[in-house]
């Protein structure tokens, strides 16, 4: 079963008489445990995809499933339900509450869980020590720098364990070590966590990290290519 | 509960402004708190008037006197149990020269004791104590603030001098204290506390007979009766040359008070006036510290935070300003009625106390005004759509 399974999605933008078509029947399936890079010039309805997947936006029609869940058929409260459950969202400008620490921004989202706070704060840490920040646990993000943020903000996207990630331009505002970081952050999460990633990105360096690039232009999608050898993390090299 | 320490965290991270707002909040309640507790003071006399007594007065003037010879045709009318003299006299301690020093202005009253005491049972005194003053002309019987303010026993003598002309005399009136009464705070809890009474033949013979009858104070066999024996005290005296007015004592405490209630309604407006204001400005600042946060609320929401939650979170920060706003503005108020007494001129305040009824009710006040001028950016982050809102940055 494909995680994400995006079937014959239009995305109509209406603005004051004018129509966009910014998605026109588009489809695209995600195997699980995949790590898909999304590409394509600006405008092209990358986001606004990822935003579908994430089920933080509505299509104008047709179907996301995502982890077998039909999002379209969703309302309000049972989707911010299953947000929370099963989708972990990295942002581009990190977006971390800066008046939270960084263990306290991890723990966001399980307060919406029954966990007692100790267990919380236990869970936060070890997504913390994923992402090789333990000891930065109580730094506000002023006090990081932006790839630390970022990966704060990849611990707070996996602390809830979901299955699946999705990234919009993670690597977006940093410089290159940094980036390659979070690459490998990004890798090691797909191949020892088993994470289906979709990830969009304007680099192609990024881009050659997933198994799967596709290129999406004026709303529908173009070329795939398959990677099947895609190089080791960085680190693990 | 777990979401508290995100709220102060956001408080805190503001905190001049979440400090400024407190403290316009608090000076809002510690107004209206104040006011509220002073006019509560003027109107608890009515509260606690008895229903079964009467005064009557001269129709047109309380300042005028009525003649004595009414007393006898008063307590004829059927229904009236008893009959006493009362004149306020307006006595002030060392008023040589003709300025009264109104810090040590106090109640006193000549009044015909026997009778008198008889119907107001919240002098609490002793028939030893109400003996030793009946056999002294020159006899007082003080309240327990006065004996304690300065430093009066049974024994102690002191001089009064009236601001009303008919009342004074050539030399300065003596008194001697003969008891003090006591007053039983759980039946009577608004009785004053510094009241003086002498006896009424003291003041008609000192002022060489000439003083008349300020007011009559009437007990009446039942209450129900009020307003028809009071007509017919009034149509006795319709065709004399002095008319009456006769009040029950509830009112005739209302008519006295009538200007305090102008002046209650006056600063209740004032008060409700700031109120709004305060609104408005909290209501701002409220809108402007989430608006600054709109990405914020769109990646809880993102995070999958119920929009039901991200209201409650906006409105949670408007409640605590409104709570600790309000409590502060108890606070302040507490303290200044606590220490009203000590003001000169406003010894009178001196057993004025907030109730706690009332500290509940400003709570309330707060808690709804901080609520209130939460509601409309909880309301806005509660429809927040999340994709807009992460769009515009
Ligand atoms: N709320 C909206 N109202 C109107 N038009 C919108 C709205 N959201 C997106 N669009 C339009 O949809 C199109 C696709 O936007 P989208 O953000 O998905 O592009 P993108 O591929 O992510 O671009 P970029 O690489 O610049 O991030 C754009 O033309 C954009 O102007
Ligand atoms: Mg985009």
């Amino acid at each position: 079963m494909a995680a994400v399974d995006v079937q014959s999605v239009r995305k109509i933008y209406k603005r004051d008489s004018q129509e966009i078509v910014v998605l026109d029947g588009l489809s695209l399936e995600v195997p699980e445990g995949e790590f898909v890079a999304l590409m394509g010039p600006s405008g092209s309805g990358k986001t606004t995809l990822l935003n579908l997947i994430a089920g933080i936006d509505r299509p104008t029609s047709g179907k996301v499933i995502v982890s077998g869940t039909d999002l379209t058929t969703l309302s309000e409260g049972p989707l911010a339900k299953w947000r929370s459950r099963n989708i972990g969202f990295i942002f581009q400008f990190y977006n971390l509450i800066p008046v939270l620490t960084a263990v306290e921004n991890v723990e966001l989202p399980l307060l919406l869980t029954k966990l007692p706070r100790k267990q919380r704060r236990e869970r936060a840490m070890t997504a913390l020590k994923i992402v090789g920040l333990a000891d930065r646990s109580h730094h506000y993000p002023r006090q990081l720098s932006g790839g630390q943020e970022q990966r704060v903000a990849i611990a707070r996207a996996v602390v809830a364990d979901p299955a699946v990630l999705v990234a919009d331009e993670p690597t977006g505002d940093l410089d290159a070590k940094s980036a390659e970081e979070i690459l490998n952050l990004l890798q090691t999460l797909n191949s020892d966590f088993k994470k289906t990633i979709v990830m969009v990105t304007h680099d192609p360096r990024a881009a050659c990290r997933a198994h799967i690039e596709r290129h999406l232009d004026k709303g529908v999608l173009m070329t795939t290519v398959e990677r099947h050898d895609v190089a080791a993390p960085v680190g693990a090299r | 509960m777990k979401y508290l320490p995100y709220i102060l965290k956001h408080l805190r991270k503001n905190w001049i402004r979440t400090a400024s707002t407190i403290a316009a909040m608090a000076l809002c309640i510690f107004l209206i708190a104040s006011l509220q507790t002073v006019l509560a003071a003027f109107y608890g006399t009515i509260d606690t008037a008895a229903t079964d007594r009467l005064i009557t007065r001269h129709r047109i003037s309380l300042a005028e006197d009525l003649p004595m010879a009414y007393e006898a045709r008063i307590g004829a009318i059927a229904g009236v149990k008893r009959t006493a003299k009362t004149n306020w006299f307006g006595g002030v301690m060392g008023s040589s020269g003709g300025q009264p020093d109104m810090r040590n202005f106090f109640a006193n009253f000549a009044v015909d004791a026997e009778p008198y005491l008889a119907m107001y049972p919240e002098y609490g005194l002793t028939d030893a104590d109400k003996q030793a003053f009946m056999q002294d002309m020159r006899g007082a019987i003080i309240g327990p603030a006065l004996a304690e303010k300065y430093g009066w026993k049974i024994g102690s003598t002191f001089q009064l001098e009236s601001i009303i002309p008919p009342y004074r005399a050539d030399k300065p009136f003596e008194f001697v204290v003969r008891a003090i009464y006591s007053v039983d705070t759980q039946k009577y809890p608004n009785h004053a506390r510094d009241m003086m009474l002498f006896h009424w033949k003291y003041l008609y013979e000192k002022t060489g007979q000439r003083a008349g009858v300020g007011t009559y104070s009437l007990q009446i066999a039942n209450p129900s009766q009020a307003a028809a024996i009071a007509k017919a005290v009034d149509s006795t005296f319709e065709n004399s040359d002095t008319q009456t007015k006769t009040e029950t004592e509830a009112q005739f405490v209302a008519s006295f008070l009538a200007l305090v209630g102008d002046l209650g309604l006056i600063l209740n407006a004032i008060g409700m006036a700031v109120a709004f204001t305060i609104l408005l400005v909290t209501a701002n600042t409220m809108s402007m510290a989430i608006r600054e946060r709109r990405t914020e609320i769109a990646v809880l929401k993102t995070l999958g935070y119920p929009s039901a939650l991200v209201l409650a979170l906006v409105l949670g920060e408007a409640l605590v300003i409104g709570l600790l706003g309000s409590g502060l503005g108890v606070l302040m108020a507490s303290t200044l009625i606590g220490n009203l007494g000590s003001i000169p001129g406003l010894q009178g305040f001196g057993s004025v106390a907030m109730s706690a009824g009332l500290a509940a009710g400003m709570f309330a006040v707060g808690a709804a005004m901080g609520l209130i001028s939460g509601l409309a950016p909880a309301v806005g982050a509660y429809r927040a759509n999340i994709t807009s809102m992460l769009r515009q940055v």
